[in-house]
């Protein structure tokens, strides 16, 4: 009985499979490190994002933009202040003199019947 | 030697120690596998959570109205810290306190203390590398209100937990919270975590949308706020309702408390509010027409010996139209026994008086609406005026739009969910809710309710004043009133319901003098709001602007 080449190569072979499988968990040890760093970078930045959209909400709080309206000096329109008219396309030519007196006009009427 | 003698004996050599390592590994792995197993997952194997987040809830165009947000907290655990002072010393700079406050609550604590909340990931991991011993850092979910008070009454309150405590919070709490993540961890020698699988996806639950507007809701919150320090009141409430669907678009309380919806939870005597059921009851058995004459007895009627009921003016004879436009008690009175206890119980029953409106919110009441036994000339008399019953703001901005709308009574609504509105009944025929709503419109253009007027458009509401009880003495006191709004505009369209209740005003008491003014303000800034242009053309004074 001797040691011949063909069982020599099955050593061999056998021995690479082992360092392929100590080599492979390794790796998997070495993912799972980066895998829970990567997960807590998530709850970092997810946390970061919803403190910037609270942030974000914050400022476009009805109570906000009153107060930053009220430094400009702008304050509530009475509804009867302004009239709304029909939408005119805006590269449309400018209303002619008789055009403009008509609309004017009959504005008002436009306006009630588009309630 | 040949080759395959000497590969033979470095084999024999090489393989030596294997039969006695598979003997310490049959030991290891089959004798005494299970318990060094058990003994190796508590040491190295853990669970990590992450707190799910609640769901957002948003107002009905989406935005923000309740989020959660990840946050850490920072606790200590005394039996770990041998030195408190000097644990002190090296977590004050990281965390932001003074050592002296972090070591009085180390002190304090019997084991456990918090020492900071609403830490970000950025301090929660200065933390974790300042290595203190005794000092622990866990995520939780921390809710945020990024409008500040506005809608608190109806968004209610998070405890620490999580759990919803009040309002919205508490009655949708089931569908908002979600269910957490979890992994599973390996911790190595030196502590760190390595992952290994997830256990458990979790849940995010979807947002609730409300039909909630944040705008009106802050319109509505402005009026009230900026009426109480003008004048001074005990409490108040404002609520707006689209009268087509019955969504509520406001809810605003004053003094603001996240614990409390008055709107819902809160009953009282409506006063003059409620003649309106009288009169529809009236209109709509065709027992009283509109053109019929009562006589207003010159502000002083004594309706059974000893009993006597009076006007804050004196009238004569008077229509159903100028009974509502003078608020005269005496002369619905006199249409109530017309009508009889029976049909007016009918009515009252029919706008949803006495039962809960079914608005997704805790401790609503259903108020009081005394049997028809109790119903005697006196009571029936007394309740035809809103005394002797109680009901909610809910109840109240319902019915009235039920009458804006033509007679549809709807469930009131606050959550968006693709359903139609449902409707509870029909109130009445629509001839007589349209004959209604022209009598209210009088009171604002001539009666108590002028101070309601918004130029250019046509409003219909009617004013409320009524004594209080005091709680001492059970009787209605001559100094505490409940004053009171109530309308709907513009009339040709109706598109809000606007109800106003200012609890123990002080000075002027009148629901004219101070609820209206109110209904005006927020009606006004509605209108401008969904652009509605003036359904009153007679009013003169209307400037023209062009809006690109």
């Amino acid at each position: 009985m001797g040691f011949g080449t063909g069982s020599a190569a099955r050593f061999a072979g056998a021995g690479a499979l082992f360092l392929f499988l100590c080599w492979q968990h390794v790796e998997a040890t070495r993912l799972g490190y980066r895998v829970e760093a990567a997960r807590r970078e998530t709850m970092s930045r997810r946390g970061r994002v919803a403190a910037l959209r609270v942030e974000l909400d914050e400022r476009l709080s009805p109570e906000q933009v009153a107060a930053r309206a009220e430094r400009l000096g702008l304050v509530p329109a009475a509804p009867d202040a302004l009239r709304r008219l029909p939408e005119t396309s805006g590269d449309a030519a400018p209303l002619g003199g008789l055009t403009r007196i008509l609309t004017r006009g009959f504005a008002p009427l436009v306006a009630a019947t588009r309630s | 030697m040949d080759l395959g003698l000497r590969l033979t004996v470095a084999a024999g050599f090489a393989l030596l120690p294997l039969p006695v390592l598979g003997l310490r590994l049959a030991d290891l792995q089959v004798l005494r596998h299970g318990a060094l197993q058990t003994r190796a997952s508590g040491e190295f194997d853990r669970v990590a959570e992450e707190a799910a987040p609640r769901a957002d809830i948003l107002d009905r165009e989406g935005r923000v109205l309740a989020r959660s947000v990840p946050t850490w907290s920072c606790f200590a655990d005394k039996a770990m810290v041998k030195d408190p002072a000097a644990f002190a010393a090296k977590l004050a700079p990281v965390l932001g306190v003074s050592a002296r406050e972090l070591e009085g609550r180390v002190r304090a604590a019997n084991r456990f203390a918090w020492l900071k909340t609403g830490m970000t990931a950025e301090q929660s991991e200065a933390i974790k590398n300042a290595r203190v011993d005794g000092v622990g850092v866990v995520p939780v979910q921390e809710r945020v209100y990024p409008n500040g008070d506005l809608a608190r009454g109806v968004l209610g309150l998070v405890g620490a937990e999580g759990k919803g405590l009040a309002g919205a919070e508490l009655t949708l709490d089931k569908r908002l919270r979600g269910a957490p993540r979890r992994f599973e961890l390996i911790r190595d020698g030196a502590g760190h975590s390595i992952y290994k699988s997830i256990a458990d996806d979790g849940r995010v639950p979807d947002p609730i949308r409300l039909t909630i507007d944040r705008n009106v809701q802050y319109l509505a919150e402005e009026a009230l706020s900026e009426a109480a320090a003008k004048s001074a009141f005990k409490s108040g409430f404002a609520a707006v309702q689209d009268p087509q669907t019955g969504e509520i678009l406001a809810m605003a309380a004053w003094p603001p408390n996240p614990l409390k919806n008055p709107l819902v939870q809160d009953a009282y005597e409506p006063g003059s509010v409620f003649k309106v059921v009288t009169a529809l009851s009236g209109l709509d058995e065709g027992v009283v027409r509109p053109d019929d004459v009562f006589y207003g007895e010159n502000g002083r009627y004594e309706i059974t010996p000893g009993v006597v009921i009076t006007d804050h003016e004196g009238a004569g004879d008077m229509t159903l139209g100028e009974i509502l436009a003078k608020s005269s008690n005496i002369g619905i009175s006199k249409v109530v026994e017309r009508i009889g206890a029976q049909r007016f119980y009918r009515m009252c029953r029919a706008f949803g008086f006495g039962a809960k409106t079914g608005l997704p919110l805790p401790g609503e009441t259903a108020g009081e609406l005394k049997p028809l036994s109790d119903l005697t000339k006196v009571g029936l008399a007394s309740s035809s005026y809103g005394y002797n019953l109680q009901v909610s703001a809910a109840q109240t901005l319902d019915a009235y739009s039920a009458i804006a709308n033509g007679g549809t009574l709807w469930e009131p609504k606050l959550i968006v969910d693709g359903k139609p509105p449902v409707k509870v009944r029909r109130i009445a025929a629509e001839t007589s809710v349209r004959t209604l709503a022209g009598m209210l419109e009088g009171v604002v253009d001539a009666g108590t309710g002028e101070t309601a007027r918004i130029p250019g458009y046509r409003v219909a509401g009617k004013t409320g004043t009524a004594h209080k009880v005091d709680p001492v003495t059970h009787k209605y006191s001559p100094t505490a009133y409940t004053a009171s709004f109530v309308g709907f505009l513009p009339v040709s369209a109706p598109r809000w319901t606007i109800l106003v209740v200012l609890n123990e005003p002080k000075g002027a008491y009148y629901g004219a003098q101070t609820a209206a003014p109110i209904f005006a303000k927020i009606g006004k800034r509605l209108l401008v709001l969904g652009g509605v242009a003036p359904d009153k053309p007679a009013d003169a004074s209307l400037a023209t602007a062009r809006l690109r």
